[in-house]
């Protein structure tokens, strides 16, 4: 159900490539891609010709992540990709407001090219169409900055936006609106007080994975946050399939298999502004080289050296690719088998109206029972709980607690374990400091006693239907 | 050399105090909880940890005839160790006894066939060992010479572990119990993962495996460290035998091990959390494993139409030893490549059965 | 300074399996005590024949070594900074070897 390859893949890509279609038994993965990305440095010889459209590639010889296209078939082959992930998971419609989260990082930035170059396309058509029926989506753009967590902070906010601007106002029309927030405005809209809560709140952190973690989770809330704001209605990551497949590790090493499934799809609507990811299927490799190519601007992405678990977990990636490159897609197809959650799709009745008849069906099929079982989520990561973790939830409403006891029964084991303090005169500090969005996710939405018993009901029976299966 | 050191001379950072007993002095850190320990303690709760996965998944009924897989190496000298202590301390009534596989490899299965005899004695456990030249008709020396040191592991893995099976099955045994520990289990549901190998990721963290079929194994370390196994063995002096496979000489060196070892030096609570995630993962109902039938040659379960093992068999008595090795795809998959070889060499079929592996009677 | 060193789990093939070694041990020129990294760069290049990646790793012991001082996990007497006396045994346990 994940997958949507198969037959709408295979029109935009019909080389090499193929050999990964198949789903089931990888272990020769690794030869056939050897094999696929010899051949193709094999049919070179002198002359190298695109295989898409014919001319003699400009990259003769040049990196494997080209496949021997040339630059504008390799621009045309991840458009592609990104047009197919937004058409077929109905990520955007004309009605959309889409606000893009740019980190400055080639993935974001090929992310923001791409959504441009669409709404432009969008437009043309507008223009073109007798009717000018069908609206087209606007675009706005968010950078976030989190120097404060850098080695060297700058304090001037206006350098960032100096550096901003000239990437993002080439990209009119249409005209993009571009905010430019702090991550301690998560804390404080206050500056100061903003930097010191921040600081006080990732200090009560004291696992370096835990704390890396915690800031991941608040910069989440901060993009919703002017999201909301700003009326936006989808938030565009950059997320990769390089990114997912790090994602999909560090997770399960964390505990997290439960929720994984939640993590890696296309779409995911369990925030209050629904998050599409475009670029799913492109891997980092291919987004670094098409900025590259097309001379796409990137700021130098603040990294800390650290010895987390994400970072032990992003140079083992690196090294699997560079044994197998096809290992990243591979790492994530896995997790798509996993079953995916309800919110992971677009179930809201107004998108019809605007799709075309061919993708309308693809909405018809998601039944209403699925998606409407209600999920409870851990009010730090918004990991989905599992069933012993609901049943800690029900526990702790059996009596009445404080609130932070409350909140912490609802966060997930692995939150608990790698980000909440574990003496109880710092919990409740990590709690009074912790922003609003995030208390206000248990406070808001306590679940009523029989809806939860009916949750982890499900949760039980489908447990037995596996040990059944066993 | 067993206590001298140890207890003679007080030193300098390691007089804490057991934080279970409070009383002696700790001799290692349990990655599972940090606590700092004595041996005493230690061997309490590592054994009394084994107890309660064998009591709280009902590993075992009373009177089965278990056969312990023991190879001589660290985690299966541990198992049989510990297997015995508990069978007697908490009267599982079980029969207990040593199975072996011998591969046929000179200079290494000697000396550790070795070790397994001199656990025979030591822990009053039957031995019974199979070889690979009475089940397949080839040792593992005679394989090699015939294939090289290409693909020899696929042989000697796929025939081991249906030599176990028939050797527990000539023996009348009810359950077999591997020493199988828990970063074994979560190196395996990481490599499962990078495979895509979603069938495989959903079965690989199951204490016990093949309960549908005649003989059941499982896993009473699925849960024990690696470290906390090899920390018993040596302050336990258990008798256990670690040289490298002399046809693999690095096999012990991948990739997914070494990263294990890393994210257990990050966070050693991290093995255990990626056994959680293998036992929690969403895998929907459509994608359970294949229906499981059983082998037309030699009746051994088999998806197929043929065992893995009877497939490299046929290839070896062919002469054509690559057969089976790599991607086969269902029964169709198989007869095809069979076919295909067959018309390349003029290979008659009444020739496959010189040599095959013997029928199970189950 | 006078040691035991043993090497166990199969570590003892990197150095012409022989499992115990009786070494002496000089510390650095200017510092007083041996600490346990001084050893191990020691051992590595004076006791350890073939595939030193076996045994060390940047700088400690690669993961899955353990390592006992006087029959001690060296993960409670301080690791790398523990410092060593006279007539210390201290084991190398690889848990990488086969079982």
């Amino acid at each position: 159900m994940a997958s949507c390859g198969g037959g709408v893949g295979a029109c935009h890509q019909s080389h090499c490539q193929r050999s990964e279609e198949d789903g089931g038994a990888e272990e020769e993965a690794r030869e056939m891609a050897s094999v696929s990305v010899d051949s193709c440095a094999a049919g070179g010889g002198d002359l190298v010709r695109c295989p898409k459209c014919g001319e003699e590639a400009a990259a003769k010889g040049g990196p494997r992540v080209l496949n021997g296209m040339c630059p504008s078939c390799f621009h045309a082959h991840l458009f592609g990709k990104f047009k197919l992930a937004v058409t077929t998971n109905a990520m955007i419609s004309p009605t959309d407001k889409v606000l893009v989260a740019f980190s400055g990082g080639p993935a974001s930035r090929v992310a923001l090219q791409f959504i441009h170059e669409m709404q432009c396309k969008s437009l043309e058509s507008w223009d073109a169409s007798k009717s000018q029926a069908l609206p087209v989506f606007s675009v706005g753009v968010v950078f976030i900055d989190e120097s404060i967590i850098s080695v060297n902070p700058s304090n001037d906010i206006n350098k960032t936006i100096e550096e901003i601007r000239p990437i993002v106002s080439p990209l009119s029309p249409p005209h993009k609106d571009l905010h430019v927030a702090t991550i301690e405005n998560i804390c404080s809209m206050n500056c100061n007080d903003g930097k010191t809560k921040l600081k006080k709140l990732l200090d009560s952190v004291p696992d370096a994975t835990g704390k890396e973690d915690l800031l991941e989770y608040l910069r989440m809330h901060l993009l919703q946050k002017i999201a909301l704001d700003n009326g936006y209605n989808k938030l565009v990551l950059g997320s990769c399939t390089s990114t997912l497949a790090c994602h999909v590790i560090s997770a399960t090493a964390k505990g997290q298999g439960y929720s994984l499934p939640a993590d890696v799809q296309y779409v995911d609507a369990r925030w209050e502004v629904p998050v599409v990811l475009p670029l799913h299927d492109c891997v980092t490799e291919e987004l670094k080289m098409l900025c590259h190519l097309d001379g796409m601007e990137t700021l130098q992405l603040l990294k800390k050296p650290s010895n987390s678990i994400n970072s032990l977990i992003s140079s083992f990636i690196s090294h699997l690719r560079d044994e197998n490159p096809s290992r990243e897609r591979t790492i994530v197809r896995t997790a798509e088998k996993l079953k995916p959650f309800g919110f992971n799709k677009f179930v809201e009745d107004k998108y019809h109206e605007f799709l075309p008849s061919r993708l309308r069906c693809k909405f018809q099929n998601t039944s209403n029972s699925e998606s409407a079982l209600a999920e409870v989520f851990c009010p730090l990561c918004g990991s989905p709980l599992s069933e012993p973790e609901l049943q800690s939830v029900s526990d702790i409403q059996e009596k009445s607690h404080t609130a932070v006891e409350v909140f912490t029964a609802h966060c997930c084991e692995s939150c608990s374990f790698q980000i909440l303090p574990k003496e109880p005169v710092s919990l409740q500090q990590f709690y009074s400091i912790l922003p609003q969005p995030m208390t206000r996710r248990v406070t808001g939405s306590t679940l009523d006693h029989s809806m939860l018993r009916e949750l982890i009901g499900d949760c039980l029976l489908v447990d037995d239907y596996d040990n059944d299966g066993t | 050399m067993e206590d001298g050191n140890a207890s003679a001379r007080p030193r300098r950072a390691t007089g804490r105090l057991c934080s279970i007993c409070n009383q002696r002095k700790a001799a290692l850190k349990r990655p599972k909880t940090l606590e700092q320990i004595c041996r005493e303690c230690f061997y309490s709760v590592f054994e009394d940890e084994i107890h309660s996965v064998i009591v709280d998944n009902n590993l075992f009924r009373p009177g089965e005839r278990v056969a312990v897989a023991a190879s001589g190496g660290k985690d299966s000298t541990v198992l049989a160790y510990v297997m015995s202590q508990l069978n007697c301390r908490h009267n599982y009534g079980l029969d207990l006894f040593l199975l072996s596989v011998d591969e046929g490899i000179t200079g290494y299965r000697d000396d550790s066939l070795e070790t397994v005899k001199r656990n025979e004695i030591e822990y009053g456990l039957p031995l019974k060992v199979v070889s690979y030249k009475d089940l397949y008709g080839w040792t593992m020396d005679e394989i090699v010479k015939t294939i090289g040191l290409k693909n020899n592991c696929t042989f000697c893995g796929v025939f081991r572990r249906q030599a176990l099976d028939r050797g527990a099955a000539l023996m009348e045994a009810d359950k077999i119990v591997t020493g199988h520990n828990a970063d074994d289990i979560a190196e395996t549901v990481l490599l499962n993962i990078l495979r895509g190998d979603i069938a495989r990721l959903s079965r690989c963290t199951f204490i016990t495996t093949g309960e549908d079929g005649p003989i059941p194994r499982c896993k009473p370390f699925k849960y024990s460290y690696e470290k906390e196994i090899v920390m018993y063995a040596y302050f336990k002096k258990l008798d256990y035998f670690s040289t490298e496979c002399i046809y693999s000489p690095n096999a012990y060196r991948g990739f997914a091990r070494e990263f294990i070892k890393d994210l257990e030096r990050i966070r050693p609570r991290a093995i255990l959390d990626i056994i959680k995630s293998g036992e929690n993962f969403r895998i929907a109902t459509s994608t359970k494993m294949p229906e499981q039938g059983t082998c037309v040659r030699c009746g051994y379960i088999s998806s197929q139409k043929l065992c893995k093992a009877c497939l490299l068999l046929e290839g070896l008595n062919r002469g054509l030893p690559k057969l089976g090795i790599g991607r086969t795809r269902g029964s169709n998959g198989v007869k095809k490549h069979v076919e295909h070889r067959n018309s390349n060499t003029e290979v008659s079929d009444s020739n496959l059965e010189s040599k095959q592996c013997g029928t199970l009677n189950f | 300074m006078h040691l035991t060193l043993e090497f166990g789990g199969g570590l003892e093939l990197l150095c012409g399996s022989v499992k115990t070694h009786s070494v002496d041990v000089k510390s650095e020129p200017g510092e007083h005590e041996l600490k346990m990294r001084d050893l191990l760069s020691w051992t590595k290049s004076n006791l350890i024949k073939e595939r030193p990646e076996m045994f060390m790793k940047g700088n400690t012991v690669r993961p899955g070594v353990l390592v006992l001082i006087n029959d001690c996990d060296w993960e409670l007497c301080g690791g790398l900074d523990t410092e060593l006396e006279e007539k210390d045994v201290v084991v190398f346990i690889s848990t990488l070897h086969g079982g």
